[in-house]
């Protein structure tokens, strides 16, 4: 069976890096295979990744406020990359007020504070039932 | 059955629980401290009275009875009108320093209109990206006059010299501070890619030297460890990290000739107030004592000034909690009081909804009280280094410099521009927050609201916006002004900026010609980066006016035919 493939990283100026370089590492003790690409990423180089390394997932984390303009510049470049089939999760200082309007935009999870390692990996197992995480682990149900 | 409580049977009560005997750092402590604990003590080598060396009870003989510490605030967001507005409330509400922070995208050298920054403009800081920027911020304040400290950013000294240029003012005359400790940037989180740690190693050793001849009356706030705290280290290995900076910058500025002695004194240095409070008071202590023998031992200087270390504090960010944020009030008073204990020259509290937004008037107003409670109810502040002679407070005092020296040890055998530019001082940043997130998780670390006594009615904490309309305006008249410019003017002085940044000179007096060119940081910062090799645009997009031949009115090679 495959393995569950996200890309992490950052995008823009933003450079609170520190939540999501332990959430990849977190990740890959759930048995996730992660490629973190590191910050200042164009939208279209997180999906260029994605697609390049035939990832099922993107997350990008947000520690500014204006992360609604950058989750659409996100999902156009999605379209651009043509790859519709990745899903996009979002997490960081992100306000519980703007979930739904995000989940709307076609973002397939939303990990503000107070998220834990669990729901991740919870929304991934959903996403990709059929989809293992490595060592022949599976998500939890 | 003897148990007060109602807690069904089995249930450990969390509240009445140690959840560990180590500091925030990890050093292990004992249940109680004696004599024996400071085998060797030597009051007059290891302490000396406040104001004398080693100056590990304090800078000046009187502490807070000669001077009090500077009350500081932070202020910056939106376009520059806008943070002029928060300076004005600032300095009604009585804070006596002002800090102006400006946005990631001016901070990283990058354009506001650059298409990767447009979305972050003004939302964490001010706006400023060229000298009528400056101004216009600055329309009220006379910088000859009035001490701002400026955050870490690569480009207010020299845009602050354009400005007073065409101010008709003297560089001699120019006041305030400024951060120039570029190079801890690059593993906050700016990376190679943003700051590459050649890149900003040089801007620092070149500002440096500068303000050392041309600036007399400007101060640095140098080394600026709160953003390594922030990253990972804690209490001795953000000194470890401190040093190994400050010892590299001054080696290399020793190199060029320049009497440290110079230098030093004009120097504070930039840490956070952390929330374990005696680990957080012995830190202080031990820096001062390291920070005095070095500048002795090291460099031979003489003036009493460059040997006892001033501090300016700012508590620490990381503690606060986005969940209850009420509650992070109760953490900057304690961080505040560390600083206070340690004996700080400056301090700012943070604001408690940090964790949530930028300030709202509510929480900066808080924060400024906070300070003002402690200072003048508690009496916290009567008496210089009233910890000191605690046998515990010495024992940590020791065992965090023990620490210090190891780290700084380790650091420069590998050098702090390899140790960053490698990504291992990062990646030890990063073992250390898995080491605390383990603990959390764990139980052995408790957060209150975080991993232990959360709510579960809690309500969606409030958060500071502001009319974004300001920007969209910015932003036009960025696009306007950026028509107007001389621009035969502006591609002369990037041509020798660029020129200045492939040789050895100090490149400071031609990005202050850049800037009074009508330079924009972009620009500035991209030519800077382009003549020292890297490519002049971080993102791959904006292109150089040097390279942009439609500014020119002429025809770049190889573009014939394009219309």
């Amino acid at each position: 069976m495959p393995q569950i493939r996200c890309v992490l990283g950052m995008v823009g100026i933003d450079p609170h890096n520190k939540g999501i370089r332990t959430l990849a590492r977190r990740l890959r003790d759930e048995g996730v295979e992660v490629i973190y690409v590191g910050e200042h990423n164009t939208p279209d180089e997180m999906f260029r990744v994605a697609v390049d390394e035939d990832a099922h997932l993107v997350g990008v984390s947000f520690s500014t406020s204006n992360y609604s303009e950058t989750i659409q510049m996100l999902l156009a470049a999605r379209r651009r990359q043509g790859a519709e089939d990745v899903q996009l999760i979002v997490g960081g200082l992100i306000h519980p007020d703007h979930e739904q309007h995000l989940l709307d935009l076609g973002v397939a999870g939303v990990f503000g504070p107070g998220a834990s390692i669990a729901d991740v990996v919870a929304l991934f197992s959903r996403l990709y039932p059929d989809l293992e995480l490595r060592d022949g682990r599976t998500a939890p149900k | 059955m003897t148990r007060m409580d109602d807690r069904p049977e089995g249930v450990e009560e969390l509240s009445m629980r140690m959840s560990t005997t180590r500091t925030q750092s990890g050093l292990e402590t004992q249940p109680t401290y004696s004599p024996s604990d400071l085998e060797g003590f030597d009051y007059g080598n290891d302490l000396g009275d406040p104001g004398q060396y080693p100056f590990t009870r304090g800078s000046f003989p009187m502490m807070y009875r000669s001077r009090m510490w500077t009350l500081r605030n932070i202020v910056g967001y939106g376009a520059p009108s806008d943070t002029r507005a928060g300076l004005k409330r600032a300095f009604e509400s009585g804070s006596a320093g002002i800090d102006i922070v400006w946005d990631s995208p001016s901070q990283g050298g990058i354009d506001p209109d650059h298409p990767m920054a447009v979305p972050d403009v003004g939302t964490d800081g001010c706006s400023v990206a060229c000298v009528d920027h400056l101004a216009d911020l600055l329309q009220d304040i006379d910088v000859t006059r009035t001490d701002i400290a400026w955050h870490v950013t690569a480009t207010i000294y020299p845009m602050l010299g354009a400005l007073l240029r065409r101010q008709g003012k003297s560089l001699a005359d120019m006041q305030g501070s400024h951060m120039p400790d570029y190079l801890i940037t690059n593993p906050k989180g700016f990376g190679e890619r943003l700051m590459p740690a050649r890149l900003a190693h040089r801007m620092a050793v070149d500002t440096l030297e500068h303000v050392a001849k041309h600036t007399r009356k400007w101060a640095c706030g140098f080394p600026q460890t709160y953003t390594a705290r922030q990253r990972g280290v804690i209490a001795g290995g953000e000194l470890a990290v401190g040093f190994a900076i400050v010892r590299k910058t001054l080696d290399d500025l020793v190199a060029r000739g320049v009497d440290i002695d110079s230098v030093a004194p004009r120097l504070a240095w930039v840490c956070p107030a952390d929330i374990d409070l005696f680990e957080d008071v012995a830190k202080y202590r031990a820096l001062r004592r390291m920070w005095a023998k070095m500048m002795v031992e090291r460099y031979g200087c003489t003036d009493v000034r460059s040997q006892r270390l001033r501090v300016a504090c700012h508590t620490d960010g990381r503690a606060l909690t986005y969940q209850r944020p009420l509650n992070n009030l109760m953490r900057a008073t304690v961080q505040s009081l560390a600083a206070i204990l340690g004996g700080v020259q400056s301090l700012e509290t943070c604001t408690y909804d940090e964790a949530i937004s930028i300030p709202t008037p509510e929480a900066r107003h808080l924060a400024i009280a906070t300070q003002q409670i402690l200072i003048h109810e508690t009496g916290v502040a009567r008496v210089a280094d009233p910890l000191g002679g605690s046998y515990y407070v010495e024992s940590l005092t020791n065992s965090v410099e023990a620490k210090a020296l190891e780290l700084l040890e380790e650091i420069e055998s590998r050098g702090i521009i390899e140790a960053i530019q490698s990504g291992w001082l990062e990646e030890m940043c990063d073992d250390i927050n898995d080491r605390v997130d383990e603990e959390m998780a764990a139980g052995e670390r408790i957060m209150v609201g975080v991993n232990a006594f959360q709510d579960t009615d809690e309500d969606v904490p409030a958060r500071f916006d502001f009319d974004r309309t300001s920007m969209t305006q910015h932003l036009a008249d960025f696009a306007d002004w950026r028509e107007k410019r001389d621009i035969p003017r502006l591609r002369a002085a990037l041509a020798a900026l660029k020129t200045a940044a492939a040789s050895d000179v100090n490149i400071i007096p031609a990005m202050i010609d850049a800037f009074d060119a009508d330079g924009t940081v972009g620009e500035v910062w991209g030519t800077f980066r382009e003549g020292s090799g890297y490519t002049y645009d971080p993102f791959g997009v904006a292109t150089s006016p040097l390279a942009d031949a439609s500014l020119a009115g002429v025809t770049a090679p190889g573009s014939e035919g394009a219309s």
